[in-house]
């Protein structure tokens, strides 16, 4: 067959492919499981929570019409949660002080004024601190939130026993137990926790826990090695020093390049040029990044590898199962 | 005003036998977009499950701005994305000999013997962000903007997604 010929046999198979059968029978009845997905989900409950996002709208645009700005809406979403002693019947609303509380078996939740909501999970206990239009602050004693926020960084802020978080929009998960320890998980942007002088920047995909006396730990992957995360724990919370750093060190995959990064500026003087090397060596950092500056920790060199880095596990994250991304380059293989 | 047939409205209120009217309708066309976006029938048949649930959990989003069918399509394609995206595993490829046999089941259209079988066949073969980017432009017809919309990826990507398709299924014709 020559060039020609195989051109328009490739020009009939396109054309064929256009004339694909548009149905195909599937091999078997698919109708009884969809109808066994579809009622298990009580009608009762697909309700509740339609009146009940329905009543939160309502509330938020009377708020909108009145100017009134005491506190935000939260509507029941399962079970019996209460505000202060208060049940919560419906909707209601939480005032600047007010701590909502829900048992085992409740839900609830809060429009953080006009820019988000959060989903109070079950055994929580949320408290308003602060709802301006330049402030939006909640403290979680303890429990779960989700929280979807959709503002300029850092208007949302939740307060915990062990570090504060502070929305730079962002969707995430925290929990905080009865020892006041937490864990962060981001599902969308980032998010920055913050106790004292201590900072971590967690990113899309990243986790980090906080511990009290210590503050938030080193921000790891989801994925990170089992290795990478028992170091890590030693490293922040059990005083593993440079022995658990050299540890982590040797775990590390340029994927891990999130907690490398942070631990440049955390472990001792002494190990920071191993941390440097071993971080540039999995991931090379941008054009124009001087060793010497990130080993003064210059801020300003600091954040463009940073910048790097978070696109990096950005990509990593939003083309997970479609493409196939150099962890070191975050480009498509 | 929107024109919402009767089914769907009554869908919308919850009427489930007025749900399974739509499945009945539809469920040809959903499968077979599933099954050529994953290249694998079983796959497929879990697919166009979580597209129906998707609809029936959304229903009420649909105001009838595009017809009942291209928002149905439009979902099941997103769910088929989604899906794959959530997943930490790589997509398992089909060989050509399972992907034939797939589309044993296919139904309609002009007898095409021989080459059809070959070409599902050949699509279900290719990389999966080739295959998906190919399905949707060569056989369902959106457009790159489309496309890159849908798989999160640059225009320029679902270019070169589909001249890559294209290439290998040359190649595959050319064996």
């Amino acid at each position: 067959m020559n060039d020609r010929e195989h051109e328009a046999e490739f020009a009939r198979l396109l054309e064929e492919t256009r004339r694909l059968p548009r149905s195909i029978e599937p091999p078997r009845d698919l109708w009884p499981a969809i109808a066994a997905r579809i009622r298990r989900r009580p009608a009762w409950r697909r309700w509740a929570a339609l009146a009940a996002a329905a009543a939160v709208v309502l509330i938020v645009g009377r708020r909108i019409l009145t100017g009134s700005s005491e506190g935000w809406a939260v509507a029941r979403v399962d079970g019996a949660p209460r505000i202060g002693r208060t049940a919560l019947v419906g909707t209601g609303r939480l005032r600047v002080g007010q701590v909502i509380v829900t048992d085992d078996s409740s839900r609830a939740e809060v429009q953080v004024g006009l820019i988000g909501r959060v989903e109070v999970l079950p055994g929580s206990e949320l408290r308003l601190v602060a709802a301006r239009p330049d402030a939006h602050r909640l403290a979680l004693a303890r429990g779960t939130i989700y929280a979807e926020v959709t503002a300029p960084p850092r208007l949302f802020v939740v307060e915990t026993p062990t570090a504060t978080a502070v929305d730079l929009g962002c969707a995430y998960t925290l929990e905080v137990d009865s020892t006041g320890a937490s864990r962060l998980r981001v599902t969308a942007g980032y998010v920055e926790l913050v106790w004292g002088d201590r900072r971590s920047i967690v990113p899309l995909g990243a986790m980090a826990v906080t511990r009290a006396g210590a503050g938030p730990g080193t921000p790891f992957v989801e994925d990170a090695p089992g290795a990478l995360r028992d170091a890590l724990t030693a490293f922040d919370f059990a005083r593993g020093g440079s022995p658990a750093a050299r540890a982590v060190l040797r775990a590390a995959r340029a994927e891990d390049a999130v907690t490398l990064w942070h631990l440049v500026s955390r472990v001792d003087p002494s190990l920071r040029a191993a941390v440097y090397d071993r971080l540039a060596a999995l991931v090379p950092p941008p054009s124009g990044t001087s060793r010497d500056a990130a080993l003064r920790l210059d801020a300003p060199t600091l954040e463009r590898y940073w910048q790097h880095i978070r696109r990096i596990q950005w990509r990593r994250e939003i083309l997970k199962g479609l493409r196939e991304i150099d962890p070191r380059t975050g480009l498509a293989r | 005003m929107p024109d919402l047939t009767d089914r769907v409205r009554r869908a919308q209120d919850g009427d489930e036998t007025a749900f399974r009217e739509l499945y009945d309708e539809h469920a040809g066309r959903i499968y077979a977009l599933c099954l050529r976006l994953t290249g694998d029938a079983a796959t497929a048949q879990e697919r166009t499950q979580d597209a129906f649930v998707r609809a029936w959990e959304r229903l009420r989003s649909f105001r009838g701005d595009s017809a009942f069918g291209t928002w149905l399509h439009r979902l099941a394609v997103n769910v088929v994305l989604m899906e794959r995206r959530g997943r930490s595993r790589r997509e398992r490829r089909v060989t050509p000999a399972s992907g034939e046999a797939a589309f044993e089941g296919a139904s309609g259209g002009p007898p095409a013997p021989g080459e059809r079988l070959d070409l599902e066949g050949a699509i279900a073969a290719l990389p999966a962000g080739a295959r998906e980017v190919f399905v949707l432009f060569d056989v369902e017809g959106y457009s790159h903007e489309e496309i890159a919309g849908m798989c999160g990826i640059a225009v320029g990507t679902s270019k070169a997604q589909l001249f890559r398709a294209r290439r290998l299924l040359r190649e595959m014709l050319e064996r």
